[in-house]
């Protein structure tokens, strides 16, 4: 039986076979839209991100508009630029929250803007999903409001760091920048190899600012078989340019997660990236992860199924997080309408259907099946590890949930708060 | 009728609207606008610390981010590390930005000009990296988020921040009385002795002034409204952060002043109330928006050269029947 467009979104949005009129008398009757903010990185460091969230976000409200909104009331998203400030991110949550009436936000992937809007969203009483990877935000500083269904650097490590020290190598040296994301990357990964039975170096902090890295890639011990690196943007660029000019690479494994390479291509790097081994959170190429929800969710975003680069640009999707900022609409679509939300005095009831929500293959969710764990409100996700060949993310070993969540025991338990 | 009778009239006039704000505000649904209001009460604190050294000392300081940095952090670590109360750690804070002001002028004002303010760029960029790298201690780069504790409590009933109206007044009361102790300084003999060291340090000296000394108290002191600004900050946003001690926010003072009108008593706090507003409404509609701060900025320079309050204070002197 073939498949239409139309039929294929009814069928995978589980309710979405209303016409745009149905949806229309839908809202009239079931009342007014539902805010809901997007907290995103439009100008600033994280930008070329920001661009993939907003994008995402704005396409996954379309889709469940033309579905028939949410419990038959229009969403109406509302999007803030954080410019990649946390004081700036901070006030334009209080924005969406108190001026604009969002009654649920999905937020930044900006480490230090969710950290600071995690306060403010608990204290007004809204859920806020966040998009980063410190692993703060759903741990030490998460509350009952704070969700996040990606991964963060406990689980990236869990993810990645057993296959990579069975695959890769037991001498580990790790670089990355004099940050809190690089030392939380650096904190996780060590203790996983430790355990494992591996050796790790001293750590290597590069200054945030430092283009030239020669003096500290001349400082990596000879014995080393795996490079840890993570670094972002240009730093990124300099890093791979300069280890490949060194023939690092001939000598130990460069691995790292994909944060590093996030929005960029491999081909733009020119063959330096050659080789290097990345954890994912959603298979860059389509060809890993091939099924009709992947394809059509690339087909809306607009990027091809090789490099996930823009049809219309040089732009290269944000794979590995901007997916959140699509999927925690529709987590919020399925939690208001499991728990019959009609206000926001029905938030408790929200919170308790996130709690330990499950959610199948599909349209909604093209990263694939999860669960947003209860005690730490955090996404188990299947999780991908790929080498870097021809320039094309080339998928070497899947982690699923189930194996990712036996490895990742729950460190908090937010269902004990009060709401 | 004076020009000071009628400013002290209207800032009397701006102080009742300020109070009545929490109960008025509710009325038009714009709650939203009682949290921004007390953001601006907060950078114009801090940018009256700016003003302090350039406006009343002569010193263009890029550097009150880090006094700031250390209000905000000594709250923050003070709550979060060491289970403080509201006022020891809003103490904490304070005297941390004071110390380290104290520290920092001894070096700092025995320079002027440019190498004044290269070298308050420096303490600022040393220690935001030493922030970002103390993560333990400062969060680094993610920042220190706290729960803030009660204000105060009253038998049953608890005065928290979470209550706006209360957050609003905790700040709107220490941005008035920091005011008020500016307007007794610039007023006392030691006010008079910045504004002597202002206009020229050499005559100063000649009439018996320790510069430097009265150059480094008035560092002191702005490090303190810096400090205290931050210490607010960090309770209004319940989080520290090193971003705020880059000399990039120090600069934002610098032109909030300049904008406001440097050497006035409440140019910085107007300086940085409009360009909180133009922010809060552009930055809704066009992320580049700063565009617009920047062309602001240049007209006030071109146009105005004494900021908002001296361009106000020109066209009320000029009216008949007022004296200057």
């Amino acid at each position: 039986m073939s498949t239409t467009r139309r039929s294929f979104l009814a069928t995978a949005l589980a309710g979405g076979a209303a016409s745009v009129m149905l949806a229309r008398d839908l809202y009239a009757q079931e009342g007014g839209p539902i805010v809901i903010g997007h907290q995103v990185e439009l100008t600033g460091g994280f930008a070329s991100w920001g661009y993939w969230h907003d994008k995402a976000a704005k396409a996954a409200a379309k889709l469940i508009n033309e579905g028939g909104g949410i419990a038959g009331r229009r969403l109406d998203l509302v999007t803030e630029d954080t410019e990649s400030s946390p004081a700036t991110g901070a006030r334009k949550l209080r924005s969406l929250i108190q001026r604009n009436r969002a009654a649920f936000v999905t937020g930044s992937v900006h480490s230090g803007v969710m950290l600071a809007s995690i306060p403010i969203a608990t204290e007004l009483k809204t859920v806020y999903f966040s998009t980063g990877e410190a692993t703060e935000a759903t741990g030490s500083r998460g509350t009952r409001y704070a969700f996040r269904s990606g991964t963060d650097t406990y689980a990236l490590a869990a993810a990645g760091a057993p296959w990579a020290f069975n695959n890769l190598g037991k001498t580990w040296t790790m670089i990355f920048p004099d940050y809190a994301w690089g030392h939380s990357h650096h904190q996780e990964h060590k203790a996983v190899i430790e355990r494992l039975g591996g050796k790790v170096h001293d750590p290597i902090a590069v200054p945030l600012d430092a283009r030239d890295l020669l003096p500290y890639l001349t400082r990596i011990p000879q014995d080393t078989e795996v490079l840890f690196s993570v670094f972002f943007g240009a730093q990124s660029v300099a890093f791979y340019t300069q280890a490949k000019a060194l023939g690092l690479e001939k000598t130990m494994r460069m691995y790292s997660v994909s944060g590093t390479m996030e929005a960029i291509a491999p081909e733009d790097m020119e063959g330096a990236a050659e080789g290097v081994v990345v954890v994912e959170n959603f298979p860059r190429m389509l060809r890993f992860k091939d099924d009709e929800f992947h394809r059509e969710h690339l087909r809306i975003m607009e990027v091809d199924p090789v490099h996930a680069r823009e049809t219309s640009s040089r732009r290269v999707y944000a794979k590995s997080h901007a997916w959140q900022a699509w999927e925690n609409l529709f987590l919020l679509k399925r939690a208001i309408e499991v728990s019959g939300w009609r206000t926001k005095r029905n938030d408790p009831d929200v919170i308790r259907a996130l709690e330990g929500m499950e959610v199948p293959n599909s349209l909604a969710h093209p990263q694939g099946a999860k669960l947003l764990r209860a005690q730490d409100h955090s996404g188990m996700i299947d999780c991908y590890i790929s080498r870097i060949e021809s320039n094309e993310y080339r998928v070497k070993h899947m982690v699923p949930r189930a194996e990712l969540q036996a490895m990742l025991p729950p460190r908090v338990d937010f269902t004990t708060q009060a709401l | 009728m004076s020009v000071t009778a009628i400013n002290r009239t209207l800032t009397a006039v701006l102080l009742a609207v300020l109070v009545a704000a929490p109960w008025v505000l509710p009325m038009f649904e714009a709650e939203f606008w009682l949290a921004i209001t007390a953001e601006m009460l907060i950078w114009g604190l801090f940018a009256a610390s700016a003003n302090l050294l350039f406006g009343h000392v002569g010193l263009l300081s890029f550097g009150q981010a880090l006094y700031f940095g250390f209000g905000m952090y000594g709250v923050a670590i003070g709550v979060d590390r060491f289970g403080l109360g509201f006022w020891p750690a809003l103490g904490l804070g304070i005297a941390a930005a004071v110390a380290m002001a104290a520290v920092a002028g001894v070096f700092a004002v025995r320079l002027t000009w440019h190498y004044f303010a290269i070298i308050t760029v420096v303490f600022s960029l040393i220690f935001y990296f030493l922030a970002l790298r103390l993560k333990p201690l400062t969060g680094g780069d993610d920042g220190l988020s706290f729960a803030p504790p009660p204000v105060a409590r009253f038998g049953d009933v608890t005065l928290s921040l979470g209550d706006e109206t209360v957050q609003y007044l905790v700040i709107l009361a220490f941005a008035v009385a920091a005011f008020a102790f500016q307007a007794r300084l610039y007023a006392s003999p030691l006010g008079r002795a910045f504004a002597a060291v202002r206009e020229s340090e050499r005559k100063a000296a000649l009439l018996g002034i320790d510069v430097l000394k009265v150059r480094w108290i008035a560092f002191v002191i702005a490090g303190g409204l810096a400090g205290l600004a931050g210490a607010l900050f960090a309770f209004y946003g319940r989080y520290a952060s090193a971003t705020y001690m880059y000399y990039v926010v120090s600069g934002e003072a610098v032109i909030w002043t300049i904008v406001g009108g440097t050497g006035t008593l409440l140019g910085p706090g107007i300086g940085a109330a409009l360009l909180t507003l133009v922010r809060e409404e552009l930055s809704t509609v066009w992320e580049h928006y700063l565009l617009v701060v920047g062309a602001v900025v240049i007209l006030t320079v071109v146009f105005a050269p004494r900021g908002i309050a001296g361009a106000w204070n020109a066209a009320l002197a000029r009216l008949p029947g007022v004296r200057s």
